[in-house]
């Protein structure tokens, strides 16, 4: 018995799982298998991008907490022996991870940025960061299943192919979970999701006032992007939305160009724009962390530097 | 009255670490301090203690020497601490910790109610220990929480998920993880912690312990991250702007 | 010799770190150029229990030894060199004189709300005409009655103009030569006591520095401090704790210095290679680590001595000495080792350099400390 099994409540997050799912079934030679919220997701589609099997959950009652699945998954797992299974990590996947994990005795790797399997020793090098992002860790697990979270965005979608098969098959439904959930705030997005942005213009505390960002949106808008944030700006002084934060504790970015201004670049903000093609910077402090993380540098006052290229790029 | 447990960690605060010329990471500076996170969880139950009464009882797992982060998570407000100690509790991964954690809690601090941690630690971050307890356990655990109260038996808590945010209720005993906008940890003040060494700690020897497990993890390796960029620097005066934004057309990206 | 902290001292050292970089750090440079006193920032210490360090707690201290005291007023002047001075004179001197020489009914009313912060402490002890020279000084204090009455001027007193609580040093028999000043406590709002505006100066700008001005000042004798005539000897001795209070704000003033030269010459390239691998640099870092680490041992032996209760003038005259003249001689290279950055305003040596400069000057100017401490040697 073996197999790669995928685990995300949303379809975009599953699609990506099913990528590197994909990879490592070939690679170990195995089957792979998705496991779904029958109201929620398509099994066709997932077998159409590369599922060999669809487990199907019925999905809660609403107020329903997913850990009601918990004993499901992990009766699944007794029987089945999967030699990995890989959940996507957000916040409700990541305890139902944990606690599945803990139920079978097993490692889990958290917030996996890459993951392969190593035909030698037959093991999945997994690595991730730690110390804030100073440090990339490698590790590999010693039991089965091997289970891991991986963030949403880290692996491209998986595309349809004609002609791809796979069976379904029903789960059994679990009783209900002891927590409620008694309501639901949604959060309306304020602005454009910038982890899709090509250009984006962040901001930090090198800006005195609320106003001046607007210098900021005026050259965002030059450049044909969107403006982002370090986690004070946000967080501390409530200038902009914390959807628009970018670092650890905020969103990670992968635009073809940013531009960090009055940005200090400490090392939480700069795992954000880790993959960003081309970083540049402007701030005062020639000693700022963010330009030895950066390929272009301005040493300067913002507010000097920013009008003048707004001037610059009009002549463009 | 409820009877609250606070779980905290005693790392190496990364703002020491520094990089060896080769990339690797040296650890020789290091001083330690209490996880970010579990200063907010430990601030967190003082709060709900000055609401309804009862205790607070700090807890970690860790070496024999780190009994200054039991005085300073004293410092905080918890009325006592427990410290299960070796020199072998050291690099443990969350499945041992929570295995411990659990073990003492079901030896020396039942009956309880709430169990609060941080939602991850700030070396390792792996965001396991807290849920992993709670399965240990069997109680219901809340993660991501940045708002908690107590009413009538039960724990209600505000998590934020990626859609927004979800009010939860659950039963308790429970187990809650917070985040660090939950609140402002405070800053002890000097009298708290000569305070500190003057209340009660259980030290919890390993042999008081039943067996933990073997780690299921490996690590293989823990280097500096690089980013490997030269910063070409450009002045700001008119001519060099214009010779920045002309290096941004020519690589196509204006 | 155990040359560890305790767990105590390294958890205080570490909560005034977070509190300086919390509260101290953004508005250091904004007070150090508007010299501006930051009463807010002083009610934030007095809650922290940072007032009364050493004082007991029975008169509103939070009852901690002497060196923990001066741990806390390192990381502070770490931050802020002038906040750092002015809690170590409202402590080292004031608290600590009212303690050690006054009356049950003299502590209860004056050292516990000044160990609350609820008022700050001021010596007003050099005078335009007497500096060094302590005994030219002509203020006089003449008995009326039940009273004192207090005439003269005084000039430097640091926290003049925001103190509540005045240590006031006059003539009460000048006949008496040394056995013939006494110190008196003097509360704000006194008629008869002024203080003038307060001094622009060089460095330690936030600290209020002001004349006090006594024309017919009256006080009542129970505010005498210690025995009348006992003036000097109560002067010592709040200098005595006083110095060892300099030096640790020197220590603070050094490992800011040196923590400033560290980043700056690990990231500054030239030639192609960090400043921090050009020998010239590295040489210089590498005195400044070794006489940070010489003055920290001197300030904390001073520290202990005093919590001993051993004799401890010398020590802590020798600890204020080096303390300062290297303060003064590491701030200067780091201005150095960051060229004309440092050199400019906003870049944090520029202010170390200007703050640095006073500690050879008050509490005993290096030359006094030489005499006392050849005094001492040469017995």
């Amino acid at each position: 018995m073996s197999g790669i099994w995928i685990i995300a409540e949303k379809k975009e997050h599953a699609l990506e799982l099913l990528t590197i799912g994909r990879v490592l079934a070939a690679q170990m030679e195995t089957k792979l298998s998705a496991f779904l919220w029958k109201d929620q997701n398509v099994p066709e589609d997932y077998i159409a991008c590369g599922a060999d099997e669809i487990m199907l959950a019925a999905p809660g009652s609403e107020g329903q907490s997913l850990d009601a699945f918990i004993p499901v998954i992990a009766a699944e797992a007794e029987n089945n022996h999967p030699d990995a299974i890989l959940f996507a990590a957000t916040a409700r996947c990541r305890d139902l991870a944990a606690r599945v994990a803990s139920r079978m005795n097993t490692g889990l790797c958290s917030s996996c940025t890459s993951l392969a399997y190593d035909a030698a020793d037959r093991t999945i090098k997994m690595e991730r960061l730690a110390y804030g992002g100073a440090a990339v860790q490698k590790v590999i697990c010693k039991t089965r299943p091997v289970m891991v979270t991986i963030p949403p965005g880290t692996f491209e979608q998986a595309k349809a192919e004609a002609g791809r098969t796979g069976i379904q098959r029903e789960l059994s439904t679990p009783a209900p979970s002891v927590l409620k959930v008694i309501e639901k705030k949604t959060k309306v997005r304020e602005t454009k999701d910038i982890t899709e942005s090509r250009v984006i213009v962040a901001v930090g505390r090198g800006f005195d006032k609320k106003e001046d960002l607007d210098l900021a949106r005026k050259l965002a808008c030059a450049l044909g992007g969107e403006i982002g944030c370090t986690r004070p700006i946000s967080e501390e002084n409530h200038w902009l939305p914390e959807e628009l934060c970018i670092g650890l504790s905020g969103v990670q970015v992968k635009p073809d160009f940013y531009l960090g201004l009055g940005v200090s670049g400490q090392v939480q903000h700069a795992t954000g724009i880790r993959q960003a093609k081309v970083v540049a910077a402007v701030n005062k402090d020639e000693n700022a962390p963010i330009f030895s993380v950066a390929d272009f540098g301005i040493v300067g006052n913002l507010y000097d530097v920013v009008p003048k290229l707004l001037e610059a790029l009009k002549r463009v | 009255m409820p009877t609250i447990i606070t779980c905290f960690k005693w790392v190496i605060d990364e703002a020491y670490i520094r990089r060896g010329s080769s990339g690797d990471l040296d650890f020789s500076a290091v001083d330690y301090k209490i996880s970010d996170y579990d200063r907010n969880a430990i601030e967190e139950a003082v709060k709900l203690k000055d609401v309804h009464g009862g205790t607070v009882a700090s807890l970690t797992v860790g070496v024999p020497e780190a009994t200054k982060g039991i005085k300073d998570s004293l410092s905080r407000g918890p009325d006592k601490a427990f410290f299960a100690a070796d020199a072998s509790f050291n690099n443990l991964e969350p499945s041992q910790t929570a295995s411990l954690l659990a073990a003492v809690i079901r030896s020396f601090i039942t009956p309880y109610d709430l169990i609060l941690c941080g939602e991850g630690s700030s070396d390792l971050y792996t965001q396991q220990v807290g849920p992993r307890l709670a399965e240990i356990l069997q109680i219901p655990s809340i993660s991501f929480v940045q708002k908690v109260e107590l009413k009538d038996g039960k724990v209600v808590a505000e998590r934020r998920v990626e859609e927004g945010v979800e009010v939860v209720e659950a039963p308790l005993p429970a187990l809650v993880t917070v985040l660090p906008d939950i609140n402002v940890p405070r800053i002890p003040g000097v009298k708290d912690t000569l305070m500190a060494s003057k209340k009660p700690v259980v030290t919890i020897k390993k042999e008081d312990l039943p067996p933990f497990p073997a780690p299921c993890m490996e690590t293989v390796e823990m280097k500096a991250a690089k980013m490997d960029r030269s910063c070409e620097k450009f002045g700001t005066d008119t001519a060099e702007i214009a010779r920045f934004v002309d290096v941004l057309r020519k690589k196509a990206l204006i | 010799m155990d040359f560890k902290l305790t767990e105590e001292q390294e958890l205080i050292r570490k909560n005034m770190r977070e509190f300086a970089e919390k509260y101290v750090d953004p508005i250091a440079v904004e007070i150090d150029e508007n010299s501006r006193h930051p009463e807010e920032l002083f009610q934030k210490l007095a809650e922290n229990d940072w007032m009364g360090m050493p004082i007991p707690v029975e008169y509103g201290g939070a009852g901690t030894d002497y060196l923990t005291h001066i741990v806390a007023v390192e990381e502070l002047a770490r931050s802020c060199a002038s906040t750092g001075f002015t809690v170590s004179i409202h402590v080292g001197i004031i608290e600590m004189l009212i303690l050690l020489f006054g009356t049950e009914e003299q502590k209860k009313k004056y050292l516990a709300p000044l160990a609350k912060g609820q008022n700050l402490g001021a010596l007003a002890l050099t005078e335009p005409g007497a500096g060094t020279d302590v005994m030219a000084a002509t203020t006089t204090a003449v008995r009326d009655g039940n009273d004192f009455i207090i005439n003269g001027t005084k000039t430097f007193t640091t926290n003049g103009p925001t103190a509540g609580t005045y240590l006031v040093f006059a003539w009460t028999d000048k006949a008496a030569g040394r056995k013939g000043m006494s110190a008196f406590i003097v509360t704000k709002g006194t008629p008869g006591m002024k203080a003038g505006e307060h001094f622009k100066k060089m460095g330690l700008r936030s600290s209020q520095t002001s004349e006090m001005v006594f024309k017919d000042c009256r006080v009542p004798q129970e505010n005498l401090l210690g025995k009348e005539g006992n003036g000097m000897a109560i002067a010592m001795t709040g200098f005595d704790h006083g110095r060892i209070g300099i030096a640790g704000q020197c220590l603070g003033i050094m490992q800011a210095a040196l923590d400033e030269s560290v980043r700056y010459a690990k990231q500054r390239v030239q030639f192609g290679q960090p400043i921090a691998r050009q020998e010239a640099i590295s040489w210089m870092i590498a005195n400044m680590a070794t006489d940070l680490s010489a003055a920290r041992f001197l300030t904390y032996h001073a520290a202990w001595l005093k919590d001993q209760k051993q004799p401890f003038s010398k020590e802590a005259s020798m600890a204020k000495l080096f303390a300062a003249e290297k303060a003064m001689e590491h701030t200067i290279k780091a201005v150095q080792i960051q060229g004309g950055y440092g050199y400019c305003k906003g870049a944090k040596v520029e202010r170390l350099m200007r703050d640095a400069k006073v500690t050879e000057i008050y509490e005993g100017t290096s030359e006094a400390q030489r005499l006392v401490i050849s005094g001492n040697v040469l017995r």
